[in-house]
């Protein structure tokens, strides 16, 4: 931040006002003049043209492969952990420079930030983008699609879209609505909860038991004012609709509105018990996690079957950490690739995601000591020998499996759960 | 003299002032729906909305108290460090030392904060090492907390350096120390030299860079955006905030309160700066 | 009275050195979990971690460092120049105000606001355009800063060497920049710091593409893993306290 430059200034003109200096004008005239000229022409090389998209045919493969040889791709990707930029940096990047010659950019920038360049780029009317391939999760994908910010559909039409099942819910649907091609699956994750297997031997799986822990253990558990404090609110509006699958089907006002002030009145009737007694919530995710860590709390949870298996190689989280579902179910979801509207390389960007969704590519981002994420791809459909790397892959040592998870998921609710369950947690829990 | 102001005038104009005006006038047109690629037409539904909500007014009052006890706090112990130790500052190394802490960005400061001060903090384990806590809840709540005191701490500990050295050289620009001496010689003891000569003489040199700095505070975004609470939240951190909401149809309602707010701090440019002030030149 | 002296001294010696080494400390531990005063694990891991997944810190370093002093060496020329038409212009008091306008205003706020114009023009995810956004920032703080410079007896002086005669070439570079020398390093300090600290405005107009060394690392600072962020901090932090160390030694001997 620049407060503390910003006026030091002040301080510092304090004792040089007493030097006088005579001075002439004509040759700082000229300096001027050449000063504006330089930095005129500086922002306008910045300004020129740039090339837009031509048509891509996606049934004649063989022409974007050699159309996307020896170009540039943008990336906008979430950068904040290492294991991603590793698979990133040492695996994806000189694996597809290797094999089509394709220079792959990284920008970083996750959902608020995409939306926001998105939107902007439509208002001042940008046919060619900045970025041509986005990573996007369910949130992103519907706010994208309100400003018709993605393009295609296409991923059906890739070629190891023949790995994928497009009809499976989890991966097929997003937000209750089908992806329709619009977007392509890079992995599979399940929301979970954490804890420290020494400090808490049996933590709550339901909200009767969560009830109960909190008024034992207050100032340990809390609700992060983000999508992943979201979903764990709709665990809990699932479980008052008392089935797994209570919210499915499209948005029902009176459904969210009969739960929903059960939900608040529980947790307003709980809030005492939580994290500084429940006058106010972290922010965002990485921050229970944070507290987590540091033993502040003891109870967190996330997507990624809860990130742990990184975590505890990292000497974040203690090795005793362990991961769970909620009785009644939690979110099961994946997140998605998608190519902008107005990308400049339609042909590189496609591509490179069908490289992202080969075999060979998600057996190394599947690696327990590397991105450690669930494969997108069904593995009955693929070849013998993959299908037996994969089948061979090391466990989890720490974190629970997806297989483990599994029967205990639940689809994402339609959009309008998240977004009104953002706007009355603001208006009746925190704002009370 | 003949100098081109026009000239100089004009690059000024196009690179000091054009964006300011550009990016108010935007954020105006988009604030009443008339831009905006999800906008339904113009409307004033999104001022009414705000105004009525009083989050703005809220917000408001909330961040000008904190900045507020961010700059008193600031001057009172930058006043007590750099009048109580003046002789030993002017020593070389304290000096350079002084200036150590401008290199801390508000963003690490705040990083920072919370890994000393927060419950399960380095300042709490001592604590608990010490016997004072059995139980990391007994310490003190200071971050994310209701009162702002993680927020005014960090403000404090970014802006008081520079106040110890601001004051440290207006009193040897003002030559202070002679006037006090003069003081001193026509029979005025040391609490009377403090109040009567030092103090008017340091705070009419620096009163426009401490409304200057309330100013900067006010409008802070890392340091309540890592220390903060959700409710009521600071100026910066609730216009980003609305502005990237999940809801893309309220996001004018971030744009006005960027206007509001940069309505608010153009009138008082306009007031605290545009009273000619006589600029004495030594 | 001298006693008490000396523990306050040290003790705001201790503060002020404190943060450093506890950033450094931070950054090489591990498995520091409460109520662990001291952290289960001090080496490496978390430095070569950080370095070896990330490429181009390198490059990143590189840049920030050329975009800082781009605008610094802009800002602070373009200032220099331009201020003095403002300083001996009738309306001053009116155009300093409005100086004051964009350098009062937060900076993220004024990003989100013009961040259409820099999509519009193509400036986006360019360094240009990220140079122009600090520089926008960096200008009128350089104007203000040389107010002070262009007084009235500046400008006597300036009369009666005119009236004395001598070229103006000769008097610019050999009286004038000579003179000037020490606010023009200081005000170069003041901006290069605007730019290496500037992140809401950078990530903005570079789109994520102009990968500054700040852009880099404060995605560390936000994440779960704080040992990671006090490598981000480190980073940030030191190469201004050095180029601090530089510029207070020069600043000791204007003082003094």
């Amino acid at each position: 931040m620049k407060i503390n430059c910003r006026i030091h200034l002040t301080l510092l003109t304090q004792h040089s006002t007493k030097k006088t200096f005579p001075i002439t004008d004509s040759s700082m005239k000229r300096f001027a003049f050449l000063s504006l000229i330089f930095t005129l022409v500086l922002f306008y090389t910045a300004c020129t043209e740039q090339k837009s998209s031509s048509e891509i045919d996606l049934s004649d493969w063989n022409s974007i492969d050699s159309l996307s040889r020896n170009t540039t791709v943008h990336f906008m990707m979430w950068q904040g952990s290492p294991a991603v930029n590793k698979y990133i940096n040492s695996f994806l990047i000189p694996e597809v420079k290797k094999r089509f010659g394709i220079d792959l950019k990284i920008s970083g920038g996750q959902g608020p930030e995409i939306v926001q360049l998105l939107m902007g780029e439509k208002q001042a009317g940008v046919n060619s983008g900045q970025v041509d391939i986005v990573w996007i999760n369910g949130e992103t994908f519907f706010q994208l699609r309100q400003i018709d910010g993605l393009w295609g559909p296409f991923a059906e039409q890739l070629p190891n879209a023949q790995y994928i099942d497009f009809e499976d819910p989890y991966i097929g649907i997003d937000f209750q609505q089908p992806i329709n091609g619009m977007e392509a699956p890079w992995g599979n994750t399940q929301f979970a909860l954490v804890y420290d297997s020494i400090k808490l031997p049996r933590p709550p799986r339901t909200l009767d038991e969560l009830s109960r822990f909190v008024k034992s253990q207050p100032g340990t558990f809390t609700i992060s004012n983000d999508f992943s404090g979201m979903s764990m609110l709709k665990s809990m509006l699932a479980e008052l609709g008392s089935s797994p699958g209570s919210l499915n089907g499209p948005f029902d006002e009176q459904k969210y509105q009969t739960l929903a002030t059960q939900l608040w009145d529980w947790i307003n009737a709980h809030k005492p018990y939580f994290w500084k007694n429940g006058e106010t919530f972290p922010r965002e995710h990485t921050k229970m996690d944070q507290m987590f860590a540091s033993g502040e709390l003891l109870i967190s949870y996330g997507f990624n079957e809860g990130g742990i298996e990184d975590k505890v190689l990292q000497g974040l989280f203690p090795t005793s950490t362990r991961g769970y579902a909620w009785k009644n179910g939690t979110v099961h979801n994946s997140n998605y690739l998608g190519i902008t509207y107005n990308s400049p390389n339609r042909a590189g960007a496609l591509q490179v995601i069908n490289f992202m969704l080969s075999p060979e590519a998600q057996l190394v981002k599947m690696d327990v000591k590397g991105m450690n994420s669930n494969t997108v791809l069904e593995i009955n459909r693929l070849p013998e020998e993959w299908r037996q790397k994969f089948e061979q892959a090391t466990k989890r040592q720490y974190g629970p499996t997806m297989q483990s998870l599994e029967p205990y998921s639940i689809q994402e609710p339609a959009p309008e759960y998240m977004l009104r369950l953002f706007e009355d947690f603001r208006k009746y829990v925190i704002e009370k | 003299m003949k100098s081109k102001p026009a000239f100089g005038l004009l690059f000024f104009f196009l690179l000091g002032l054009l964006p300011f005006a550009a990016a108010l006038v935007y954020a105006l047109l988009y604030s009443l729906g008339i831009v905006g690629i999800l906008s339904e037409g113009v409307s004033l539904a999104y001022w009414h909305q705000v105004l009525q909500s009083g989050e703005l007014l809220g917000s408001f009052l909330y961040s000008a108290l904190l900045a507020g006890t961010g700059v008193v706090l600031s001057v009172t112990l930058a006043l007590w460090i750099s009048m109580g130790l003046r002789t030993s500052l002017q020593h070389r190394f304290w000096s350079l030392l002084l200036y150590f802490p401008l290199a801390i960005p508000g963003m690490v400061a705040s990083f920072l904060s919370i890994q000393l001060l927060s419950k399960a903090g380095f300042f709490s384990r001592i604590s608990m090492k010490l016997g004072w806590i059995d139980r990391l809840q007994e310490f003190p709540d200071w971050i994310n907390d209701s009162y702002g005191i993680g927020i005014i701490l960090t403000f404090v500990l970014i802006v008081s350096p520079f106040f110890v050295i601001l004051f440290s050289n207006v009193y040897q620009n003002e030559r202070i120390a002679e006037l006090s001496t003069l003081a001193y010689s026509l029979g005025a003891h040391g609490k009377q030299v403090f109040w009567q000569v030092t103090l008017p003489i340091l705070f009419s040199k620096t009163k426009r860079i401490m409304i200057l700095y309330f100013i900067f505070l006010l409008g802070s975004y890392e340091i309540p955006l890592v220390l903060g609470q959700e409710s009521p939240q600071m100026l910066s951190v609730l216009i980003i905030r609305e502005l990237k909401q999940f809801d893309l149809k309220l996001i004018p309602e971030g744009y006005v309160v960027a206007v509001a707010y940069t309505v608010v701090i153009a009138i008082a440019a306009l007031l605290v700066f545009r009273r000619r002030e006589v600029q004495v030149h030594e | 009275m001298n006693k008490l002296r000396y523990i306050v001294l040290s003790g705001l010696g201790l503060g002020i050195l404190f943060p450093f080494a506890f950033l450094a400390m931070l950054s090489f531990s591990g498995e520091w979990f409460f109520p662990e005063v001291l952290p289960g694990y001090f080496g490496l891991k978390n430095w070569k971690e950080v370095l070896t997944s990330e490429s181009g810190m390198g490059i990143s370093f590189a840049s920030s460092l050329g975009i800082s002093l781009l605008v610094a060496t802009l800002g602070t020329g373009t200032g220099f120049i331009w201020s003095k038409s403002i300083a001996y212009h009738s309306q001053k008091e009116t155009w300093l105000v409005l100086a004051y306008f964009p350098y009062m205003l937060s900076p993220v706020v004024l990003a989100a606001c013009l961040n259409f114009f820099f999509l519009k023009s193509g400036l986006s995810g360019t360094w240009q355009g990220v140079v122009l956004g600090q520089y926008l920032v960096a200008f009128p703080y350089s104007v203000i800063f040389f107010q002070a410079f262009w007084n009235h007896r500046t400008r006597q002086f300036e009369q009666l060497v005119l009236t004395l005669g001598g070229s103006s070439r000769q008097a610019f570079v050999q009286v004038i920049l000579p003179l000037a020398k020490g606010m023009i390093l200081v005000c170069f300090f003041q901006t290069f710091l605007i730019s290496w600290f500037e992140y809401g405005l950078t990530a903005l107009v570079g789109v994520g593409k102009v990968q500054t060394l700040t852009v880099k690392v404060f995605l560390y600072i936000k994440e779960a893993n704080f040992y990671y962020g006090a490598i981000a901090c480190c980073l940030l932090v030191w190469p201004p306290v050095l180029l601090l160390y530089l510029n207070k030694r020069f600043v000791y001997n204007r003082l003094v």
